[in-house]
């Protein structure tokens, strides 16, 4: 079946049609900072001056901070009451391919590793509807991390700029579903198709940052030691929490009860291996150093994540350089990595 | 200039008188520079002075051990004076690149004015009081006051005071203190309802990665209170009354030592306002005290120490 499209002026109604079937998300600056935030019913601005969010869409799925269940002592042991839970799936509208990838890769941990119901309650339904990039970022890697800006395989529908609309590609069954039952749609002509190629085409080239992982796994093993190595490229990280919370792969999370007298709420919320406290312990602490944290971050996403589930955990969204606030650039990191592989042989 | 804190720097290594240098060289984005911190006198070539060296570089100093020559400007200096008035850093221990610093450039301001992301603009140079920023082939023109930080514009020493080394000629401290406090000013006059809801707002956001604290050189505690368990004084849950009371104390920790470098705002990824709190803090130790941060190595820490005569009669 031939793609659809929709004019850009026409988003709005779209969303509204959707609104009545999901809770919809769309990137906004409201909160202060971009975003996915609940789509206010009318505005559609971010059509504009929406590259990419700061906050990573992964919050819709494992929010900075969540209530797992609220708990009583009673008589005979705790009462535990779940906080009320909003039933509307949701329709997350202008997600950036790389950021579905980064969706895809949480599902491999939260989904098929481990079924995390927290995440799963949110994420299970949930439809992604992708917007293919037109201006990358200086920060983004995506193309060097098997990721099109303008393209995916990782959403439910997948929007791409053709100037004055938007052809909408079915990715998934669920996408296709949905498709069919939205009205408003128009046919996407042979015409439309082949500026949609050539709209990925030109994102792509846009694209200017590079990486080369090329046997990266191997090099972090045999590196691993390099205490010299390490303590180097770990010497300007401050370790605050920016590359790691922003991280739209990175789920780690901790969690604390709040109790007062004979109740309280259990949290859980955002964590990062950059913290010095994330791995204390009573007698000791296995990553006091920060090149030891520095380490464990770098090796996670490009060693260990591939060891576990064949992909590297970065999808080149380039937050983390981005953000920085003394600019560590994980590609330099990364290209800086020494070649030890043939010694260990 | 360049070329002699490049010589400088590599002396100091090979004559063994430091054995770090802490200084900046060309950042890996458009209009960055990025912290170097080495022990290898070749490193020295890349260092660089740059309208945009962003950090407060006096921050690494607390996590190093030896002695460092250290790139200092105007802000850094004080931070560094301040960690010698709190005997976390000896004097003899650290040698003083000063550099005389014309204010910062704001990349988030020229965002703002010229309606383009950072990565977006061909090229931005100072000229004097002008700012000029080239946008799709265009130059744009832009008084000075306009695209520095608000910290810069505030800023009382331009050149070290404290130093062993000064590259380039001194600067005279100009602020405008009237572009640099507006936000400031504006959250005063705000009823204290309405200014209440503002924060809440600003807090509702924050994510807890606790860059604010991480990137200022007057958070040197080894141990937060933010992260006590017993007791716990704040969760560690990003709620947003949490985030404000570990902001609240931090600013109150900071009192007396923090030098209005701007970094906690700055670095702040989701925005938050930090600077309208940190700066009236310093305003208001200013009045009550009269006493500046980081202006003196020989004056006592402010709050850290103590003397009968100046005791309540509780305490005497």
């Amino acid at each position: 079946m031939a793609d659809k499209k929709i004019s850009k002026k026409d988003i709005a109604r779209l969303l509204e049609q959707w609104g009545q079937q999901f809770a919809v998300f769309a990137p906004s600056k409201d909160s202060g900072v971009a975003a996915m935030a609940e789509w206010d019913g009318q505005d559609t601005s971010f059509l504009d001056w929406y590259r990419n969010t700061i906050v990573p869409p992964k919050a819709s799925f494992l929010p900075p901070m969540e209530e797992m269940f609220h708990f009583q002592k009673g008589e005979e042991g705790y009462n535990i009451k779940t906080p009320p839970k909003d039933e509307r799936n949701r329709l997350l509208f202008g997600v950036r391919p790389c950021d579905a990838r980064a969706i895809a890769i949480l599902d491999m941990t939260f989904k098929d590793a481990y079924e995390d119901p927290y995440y799963l309650s949110k994420r299970k339904d949930a439809v992604l509807v992708g917007l293919g990039c037109t201006n990358p970022c200086e920060s983004c890697f995506c193309t060097s991390m098997g990721v099109s800006p303008a393209e995916s395989a990782d959403v439910d529908l997948m929007l791409i700029d053709i100037g004055d609309e938007f052809l909408i590609e079915e990715v998934t069954d669920k996408g296709k579903e949905l498709i069919a039952k939205t009205k408003g749609l128009k046919e996407a002509t042979k015409e439309d198709e082949a500026k949609a190629t050539q709209s990925k085409k030109t994102a792509y080239d846009r694209v200017t940052r590079k990486l080369d992982t090329e046997g990266i796994k191997d090099k972090l093993l045999a590196s691993f030691d390099d205490e010299e190595f390490w303590e180097k490229t770990a010497a300007k990280c401050i370790s605050c929490g920016i590359c790691t919370l922003l991280c739209p792969t990175c789920y780690c999370f901790d969690i604390n009860d709040e109790m007062v007298k004979q109740e309280g709420t259990r949290f859980r919320s955002w964590d990062s291996c950059g913290f010095p406290n994330y791995t204390k312990m009573p007698m000791e602490n296995p990553r006091q150093e920060k090149w030891r944290r520095v380490r464990q971050k770098v090796c996670h996403k490009y060693e260990f994540y591939p060891m576990t589930f064949d992909v590297i955990a970065c999808t080149g969204c380039g937050r983390c350089i981005r953000l920085c606030p003394v600019n560590w650039d994980i590609t330099r990191v990364i290209e800086s990595v020494p070649d030890k592989t043939e010694a260990r042989k | 200039m360049e070329q002699k804190l490049r010589q400088e720097a590599k002396a100091l290594l090979e004559q063994n008188k430091v054995d770090w240098i802490i200084g900046f060289e060309p950042g890996s984005l458009k209009f960055t520079a990025t912290p170097l911190i080495t022990r290898d006198k070749n490193d020295t070539e890349r260092l660089i002075i740059s309208p945009f060296m962003v950090n407060n570089l006096a921050d690494f100093l607390t996590g190093i051990e030896g002695r460092v020559g250290i790139v200092a400007k105007g802000c850094d200096s004080r931070s560094i004076v301040s960690l010698i008035q709190d005997n976390k850093l000896a004097r003899e221990n650290v040698v003083i690149l000063g550099v005389p610093c014309p204010g910062l450039i704001d990349l988030a301001k020229i965002e703002r004015l010229v309606g383009k992301d950072r990565d977006e603009l061909d090229d931005i140079t100072r000229e004097g009081d002008k700012v000029a920023v080239k946008v799709e082939g265009k130059k744009k023109e832009f008084a000075a006051p306009q695209v520095l930080f608000d910290h810069c514009l505030a800023c009382e020493l331009p050149t070290p005071q404290e130093y062993d080394i000064l590259l380039g000629e001194p600067r005279p401290p100009a602020p405008e203190l009237e572009f640099s406090g507006q936000n400031i000013a504006k959250l005063i006059e705000t009823p204290p309802a309405e200014r209440w809801e503002f924060w809440k707002n600003e807090f509702s956001r924050c994510i807890r990665c606790y860059a604010c604290r991480n990137a200022c050189p007057a958070c040197f505690c080894q141990r937060c209170f933010v992260e006590e368990t017993e007791p716990q004084w704040v969760m560690p849950v990003p709620r947003w009354q949490d985030n404000l009371i570990f902001q609240i104390v931090r600013n109150i920790h900071v009192a007396g030592r923090c030098t209005d470098c701007g970094e906690c705002e700055r670095v702040c990824p989701v925005n938050i306002p930090l600077r309208s709190l940190t700066r009236e803090m310093y305003s208001i130790v200013d009045e009550l005290f009269q006493f500046k941060s980081g202006m003196d190595k020989e004056a006592l820490p402010l709050m850290a120490h103590y003397e009968q005569e100046e005791a309540e009669d509780l305490f005497r």
